[in-house]
C-alpha cells in the first residue's frame, strides 16, 4: 500500500497527552490501591495478633481463598461478558448434594476412595454444566435478561438441593475431609488444583481469543456480532463455564463439610459479586482485570478470617465487607468520571 | 473508470429469468456488487421494494434518501445483518447468499455503521482485529497486531490517533471513524460501506474523513456512502443512488445530478431535471 499524502489538520480533537497519562496511571492504580489495602489489612491483623502470619494461619487463608475463588472467577467471566449469574451459590449446594449421592453409591459398591472422589468431581461439574446450560438456554433462546434467568436457577438449585437431600447432609464422608487437608507446606493438594484452574482461567481471559470476545461482547454485543463473533454461542458457553466452576466449587464444599449439605454455598453469589466489584470489574460489562478479582477475593478472605482470628464477632464481617464494596465502587465511579472528562 | 451508461452482458445474465428492469437501467461492466430485485419485509411493512443497484469497484457510490427511505435497511441486507425476503445479490458476477456478517466479511464487504460498532472498552488494536485476532500457539499475538495496526493507520495517513493502545471510548468522533474505516481496509475489503460517516463530526474532522474516502477509492476499493449531507456527497461521490420509501428511484453518475434535482428526488422520489433515460425508475 502506498502512503497517500493528505493534509492532516492539527489534532485538536485528540485529548491532551497529560490527561491520558493521568488516566492510565489511574487505571493501573486501582490494582495498586487494592494491593496496598490487602497489605494494610494483613498488617493490621498481624499487629493485633502476632501469630496471624504464622504458617498454619497462612495455610488456612489459602484454603479459604481456594474455597471462594472459583465462583468469583465464574462471576468475572459472566459479568465481563455483560451478564450476571446469581445461581452460582445454589449450584454449590445442588451439585454437592448430587455429587455426594454419586460418591455414596460408588463407595457402597466398593469403589476405591480416589475413584469415587474423581467420579464425584465429574458429577459435580456435570450438574453445574447442566444448570449453566439451563441459564444459557433461558438467556439466548427464551431471551430472558440474565438477572431473571439466573434468579430462576438460583431458586431451582436451592429447592432441588433441599428436595434431594431431604434437608440433611448427604454421604457423610470424613475421609474426604482428611484427604483435603493433605498437602505440602502451606498448600493443600486441593488448593493447588484450584490455584491451577484459577491461573488457567486468568490466562484464557486475557491472552486468548475466547477472553477477548468475552470483553468485546460485554462492551458492545452489536459490534461483536458485526465483527463475525457468534455472540449467542459465546454467551451460552460462558454460563456453562460458570456452572462448571460453581459445580467444582460444590465439590470443594463437599470436602470441607464432609458431605453434600443443602445449605452449602447458599448466598455466596453475592460474596462472589462483591469480590468482583471490589476487584474493579464493571457490572456493566467489558471492563476488568483478572488480578483485580484475585485481590478482591484475597481481601475478603483476609478480612473474614482476620476478624475471627482477633475474636471480633463474625457478625461484623458483613459490615466491613460493605465498607470495602463502597470504597471500590467509589474508586470506580471516580475512574469512569475521569474517562468521560477526556 | 468508465461509467458510460450501457447495458452490459453482466446485467442481462445477472437478472436471469427475473423481470427485466426498466429500460434506463445502466450498469458498469466492472460491477463489484449487483443487487437485483431485493425486497425486505418486516411483517406487514415492506422496507425495501424491488431494489436494483450496481456498485462498481474503485468508485464512491453515494446512497441518499430521506429518513425511513430504506438506506439503513439496504446496507444491513448487504452486510448480512439480516437476509433479504427475496431477490438476488451478485458479487463479481456470481450469485451469492449473505446470511450473516461473517458471510459478507468473507466476500470482502466491510460495513462501518452509524453507531460505529466499535467496542468502547477495547483499545484501537483490539478493535481493529476484533473477530480475526492473530494468535501464536493459541495465545494472542499482540505485537504483530500492534505493528500492523500502526502501519495501516500510517498507510491511510491517519495521524490524529496518538496511541494505538488507547481505549476507543476515549477517542473523538473523527478518530473513531478513522479507526472504523482503517479496520475495514486492514481486512482487505473490496467494498467498504460507510453509514453517515460525517453525521456527528465537525468541519475539520469531516474533511479528514472525506479525504480518507478518496484514499480508499484511489486504492481501488468500492465505497458505498450513505449520507444526508449533500455537500459531502457532491464532494466525494462518483455515482449517486436515490432511495424513496423503500424503492431505489434513480441511480447514475454524479454528473447527471445537481443539488436541486437530488433534493427533489429525496423529497418526492422523482425529478424533472434528470433525463429519465439516464436513471432507472420503478
Amino acid at each position: 500500500m502506498s502512503t497517500v499524502e493528505t493534509p492532516v489538520a492539527p489534532s485538536d480533537d485528540a485529548p491532551p497527552l497529560s490527561q491520558l497519562r493521568r488516566l492510565a496511571a489511574f487505571a493501573t492504580s486501582q490494582q495498586a490501591i487494592l494491593f496496598l489495602v490487602l497489605v494494610a489489612v494483613m498488617c493490621f491483623f498481624d499487629f493485633q495478633n502476632a501469630r496471624f502470619f504464622g504458617t498454619s494461619e497462612f495455610g488456612n487463608l489459602i484454603v479459604d481463598f481456594s474455597t471462594a475463588i472459583l465462583i468469583a472467577v465464574a462471576e468475572m467471566y459472566v459479568i465481563t461478558s455483560g451478564g450476571i449469574d446469581l445461581s452460582v451459590g445454589s449450584t454449590i449446594a445442588f451439585s454437592g448434594v448430587i455429587g455426594a449421592y454419586a460418591m455414596q453409591f460408588l463407595e457402597n459398591h466398593h469403589f476405591g476412595e480416589f475413584g469415587s472422589l474423581l467420579v464425584g468431581t465429574i458429577a459435580c461439574a456435570g450438574v453445574g454444566a447442566l444448570v449453566g446450560l439451563i441459564n444459557a438456554l433461558l438467556i439466548t433462546k427464551a431471551r430472558l435478561v440474565p438477572f431473571v434467568a439466573t434468579l430462576v436457577t438460583l431458586s431451582m438449585g436451592e429447592g432441588l438441593a433441599l428436595v434431594f437431600s431431604k434437608g440433611g447432609t448427604v454421604g457423610y464422608d470424613p475421609g474426604a475431609a482428611v484427604w483435603s487437608a493433605t498437602g505440602f507446606w502451606v498448600f493443600t493438594w486441593l488448593s493447588v488444583i484450584v490455584l491451577v484452574i484459577t491461573a488457567i482461567s486468568g490466562i484464557v481471559l486475557h491472552f486468548t481469543r475466547y477472553g477477548r470476545y468475552n470483553f468485546a461482547i460485554g462492551s458492545n454485543p452489536f459490534a461483536a456480532r458485526a465483527a463475525g463473533i457468534n455472540v449467542n454461542l459465546h454467551v451460552a458457553s460462558v454460563y456453562v463455564l460458570s456452572g462448571v466452576l460453581a459445580g467444582l466449587n460444590g465439590m470443594i464444599w463437599y470436602f470441607q463439610s464432609s458431605g453434600g449439605a443443602p445449605q452449602n454455598g447458599i448466598g455466596l453469589e453475592l460474596e462472589a459479586i462483591a469480590a468482583v466489584v471490589i476487584g474493579g470489574v464493571s457490572l456493566t460489562g467489558g471492563v476488568g482485570r483478572f488480578s483485580g478479582i484475585i485481590l478482591g477475593v484475597a481481601i475478603l478472605t483476609v478480612v473474614h478470617d482476620g476478624l475471627t482470628f482477633i475474636n471480633v464477632a463474625t457478625t461484623w464481617n458483613e459490615v466491613v465487607v460493605a465498607a470495602f464494596i463502597a470504597l471500590a465502587a467509589v474508586l470506580q465511579s471516580l475512574g469512569s468520571g475521569a474517562r468521560k472528562r477526556t | 473508470m468508465d461509467t458510460t451508461p450501457e447495458n452490459s452482458s453482466l446485467t442481462s445474465s445477472a437478472t436471469g429469468q427475473s423481470e427485466p428492469v426498466g429500460s434506463g437501467v445502466e450498469s458498469s461492466a466492472s460491477s463489484l456488487l449487483s443487487l437485483r430485485d431485493i425486497t425486505k419485509s418486516f411483517g406487514a411493512v415492506q422496507a425495501l421494494r424491488h431494489v436494483d443497484l450496481d456498485i462498481p469497484a474503485g468508485q464512491v457510490t453515494a446512497l441518499i434518501g430521506d429518513n425511513g427511505a430504506g438506506k439503513s435497511t439496504l446496507i444491513k441486507t448487504i452486510s448480512g445483518i439480516w437476509a433479504p425476503t427475496s431477490g438476488t445479490m451478485y458479487w463479481q458476477g456470481q450469485g451469492v447468499q449473505v446470511h450473516t456478517p461473517r458471510d459478507a466479511s468473507h466476500l470482502g464487504i466491510a460495513t462501518v455503521y452509524q453507531d460505529l460498532a466499535l467496542c468502547d472498552n477495547l483499545d484501537v488494536v483490539q478493535n481493529m482485529y476484533l473477530g480475526r485476532e492473530s494468535t501464536r500457539a493459541g495465545l494472542l499475538d499482540e505485537i504483530t497486531m500492534e505493528l500492523a495496526t500502526t502501519q495501516t493507520l500510517k498507510d491511510l495517513a491517519v495521524t490524529s490517533v496518538k496511541s494505538v493502545r488507547q481505549v476507543v471510548g476515549s477517542l473523538s468522533g473523527g478518530q473513531r471513524q478513522a479507526v472504523a474505516v482503517a479496520r475495514a481496509v486492514m481486512r482487505e475489503s473490496k467494498l467498504v460501506i460507510l453509514d453517515e460517516p460525517t453525521a456527528a463530526l465537525g468541519v475539520t474532522q469531516t474533511a479528514q474523513v472525506l479525504e480518507l474516502i478518496r484514499t480508499l477509492s484511489s486504492k481501488g476499493i468500492a465505497v458505498l456512502l450513505i449520507s444526508h449531507n449533500l455537500n459531502d456527497v457532491f464532494s466525494v461521490a462518483d455515482r449517486i443512488a436515490v432511495m424513496y420509501l423503500g424503492t431505489l428511484v434513480h441511480h447514475g453518475p454524479i454528473a447527471n445530478y445537481d443539488r436541486n434535482s437530488a433534493v427533489e428526488m429525496i423529497t418526492t422520489g422523482k425529478s424533472d431535471r434528470v433525463p429519465s433515460s439516464l436513471a432507472s425508475s420503478n
